[in-house]
């Protein structure tokens, strides 16, 4: 994608959109405006995405349910964006359209923004994960003499 | 005849409806919506797992708007639901690599990557704690942000199953990967027998009371021996989608919370040296369902004379909507059918 890092690619800078506040969305989609004027091609819109997982045992697929989604699609200079979004948020979606079409365009300047939201929000998930990992448990075996713990070896993996 | 229709009663009906809000009007404090998705998320976790529909708002509102009445609230997400479109099928869901907050095995205390216990009320005490009613939001909001803060980040690292390492072991059989498309029971009628997609679909939005009933029957006699958790995972698992414009590409579009299990039970018949699973997976956290499923699921594999072991009796008896809709329907007007047993019961009555 223009004007990015060589990893950022659309999986990355979807997850750092749609994990974002929508006011950062806004800044990035209106900061694009200020130059260029996005054309609205498909109004934000609710809709389903079927949730598709692999089960481990017999190793095939089943659905485990539905998610509403909110789509949009934005042209700029005749290119086009669109944007896909759990939940119903059409301003975010409509901005989050309108920073795809720059991407695709290539016009977009703000991917130094988008790495800085994304560290702030790794942090934060990392910190999450730190308080989880302090309920890990440390077993000891109760009985060091018998049997057990050689069996136990066994299965440790 | 069986049904005759009546008319009447629409003031009255209308009147009732108005009624409703007397019941929801018992005080000045609100249940702010917020509220409810953050501080009731289990409850918000299941009907949205009943519904077999994951939006959080939405859940919220149906559970404001009835009470908290869980059947009403899968009624009115499943009747939400029914008006939209549906125009995205996700890719396949990587769950081995979801972002886990809670991970167990009764099988083994020692797995790669660890036990986490996360949040669970497994080891609390079950005291009413009476300082809750005089809790301040803000404050505990405080100095759980505090101890966030307070943290050293520590890398995410996704953990192998712990089946995967049975598999390798010769301990499970193993399977290669089916890319065939799963049936789907909100589009095509259910039918028998029913393939497995159809099975962890039917099962995975069931009535949660009703498929913990259905496995305890089973660990209880009415079925095959007490299985093992292999393994207990809940966390956070990333949706994506083809990107539209290209679809060797993908786009993100947020994470859900699911709670999955593998339970290991000896496989019967021919195979008595090996073990067999049985899978459970839910939207949220939702942790006896998920056992409940993985218990049904082996069961069902297995099959054999008891209710939880009979694919009709658990796969069309567990719906919410469903089972609760016709048992709400005995509640209409039955006035000529009721008549005719009546009369049915004087006339052998009356007869010499």
């Amino acid at each position: 994608m223009d004007g990015m890092a060589d990893d950022m690619d659309r999986k990355r800078m979807t997850r750092i959109l749609a994990r974002a506040d929508r006011r950062d969305v806004a800044a990035l989609a209106a900061e694009i405006q200020k130059t260029h004027a996005p054309i609205v091609v498909k109004e934000p819109g609710k809709t389903l995405a079927m949730i598709k997982m692999r089960e481990p045992v017999k190793e095939s697929l089943f659905y485990i349910g539905e998610t509403v989604v909110c789509e949009a699609s934005v042209e700029i200079g005749g290119v086009r964006g669109m944007a896909v979004l759990m939940g119903g948020d059409p301003e975010k979606t409509l901005d989050m359209a309108i920073i795809d079409a720059a991407v695709n365009k290539g016009v977009f300047t703000g991917a130094a923004t988008l790495l800085a939201l994304e560290k702030g929000q790794l942090e934060r998930i990392k910190r999450e994960n730190a308080m989880h990992l302090k309920t890990m448990v440390n077993f000891e075996s109760m009985d060091r003499g018998s049997d057990d713990l050689a069996a136990d070896k066994k299965t440790r993996f | 005849m069986a049904y005759v229709a009546v008319s009447g009663g629409e003031e009255a009906i209308e009147e009732s409806i108005r009624l409703l809000d007397f019941y929801r009007s018992g005080t000045d404090k609100d249940l702010e919506t917020e509220a409810i998705e953050n501080k009731l998320s289990l409850l918000v976790d299941r009907v949205m797992s009943e519904a077999g529909l994951y939006a959080k708002t939405l859940a919220v509102l149906a559970l404001k708007q009835c009470e908290g009445s869980m059947e009403e609230a899968v009624f009115l997400l499943r009747a939400y639901r029914s008006t939209l479109t549906r125009n995205y099928y996700t890719r396949v869901v990587d769950t081995e690599g979801m972002r886990l907050t809670r991970r167990i095995s009764a099988a083994f205390k020692d797995i790669a990557g660890g036990q986490i216990l996360g949040a669970t009320y497994d080891y609390t005490h079950r005291l009413i704690d009476f300082d809750i009613g005089r809790e301040t939001p803000a404050a505990l909001r405080r100095r759980i942000a505090e101890t966030l803060a307070a943290q050293a980040p520590e890398d995410i690292t996704p953990c192998p199953r712990v089946s995967a390492e049975l598999k390798k072991e010769g301990l499970i059989d193993g399977f290669a990967q089916s890319d065939q498309a799963p049936h789907d029971v909100t589009v095509h009628t259910l039918e028998f027998p029913a393939g497995r997609s159809a099975r962890l679909q039917t099962l995975s939005r069931a009535d949660t009371g009703f498929i913990s009933g259905l496995a305890y029957s089973a660990l209880r006699g009415f079925g095959q021996a007490h299985p093992t958790v292999g393994e207990l995972r809940c966390g956070y698992a990333e949706l994506c989608l083809p990107y539209p414009l290209d679809e060797t590409e993908s786009v993100y579009i947020g994470e859900i919370m699911i709670t999955e299990v593998e339970c290991f039970n000896a496989a019967d018949g021919k195979n008595q040296l090996g073990l067999a699973a049985g899978y459970g997976a839910v939207f949220g956290r939702s942790e006896t369902k998920a056992i409940a499923m993985a218990v049904l699921d082996r069961e069902l594999e297995a099959g054999g004379p008891y209710p939880a072991q009979d694919e009709e009796f658990v796969l069309t008896h567990g719906d919410s909507l469903e089972m609760n809709g016709f048992i709400s329907h005995l509640k209409l007007p039955h006035y000529v059918t009721f008549q005719s047993k009546l009369d049915a019961v004087r006339k052998r009555r009356s007869a010499p």
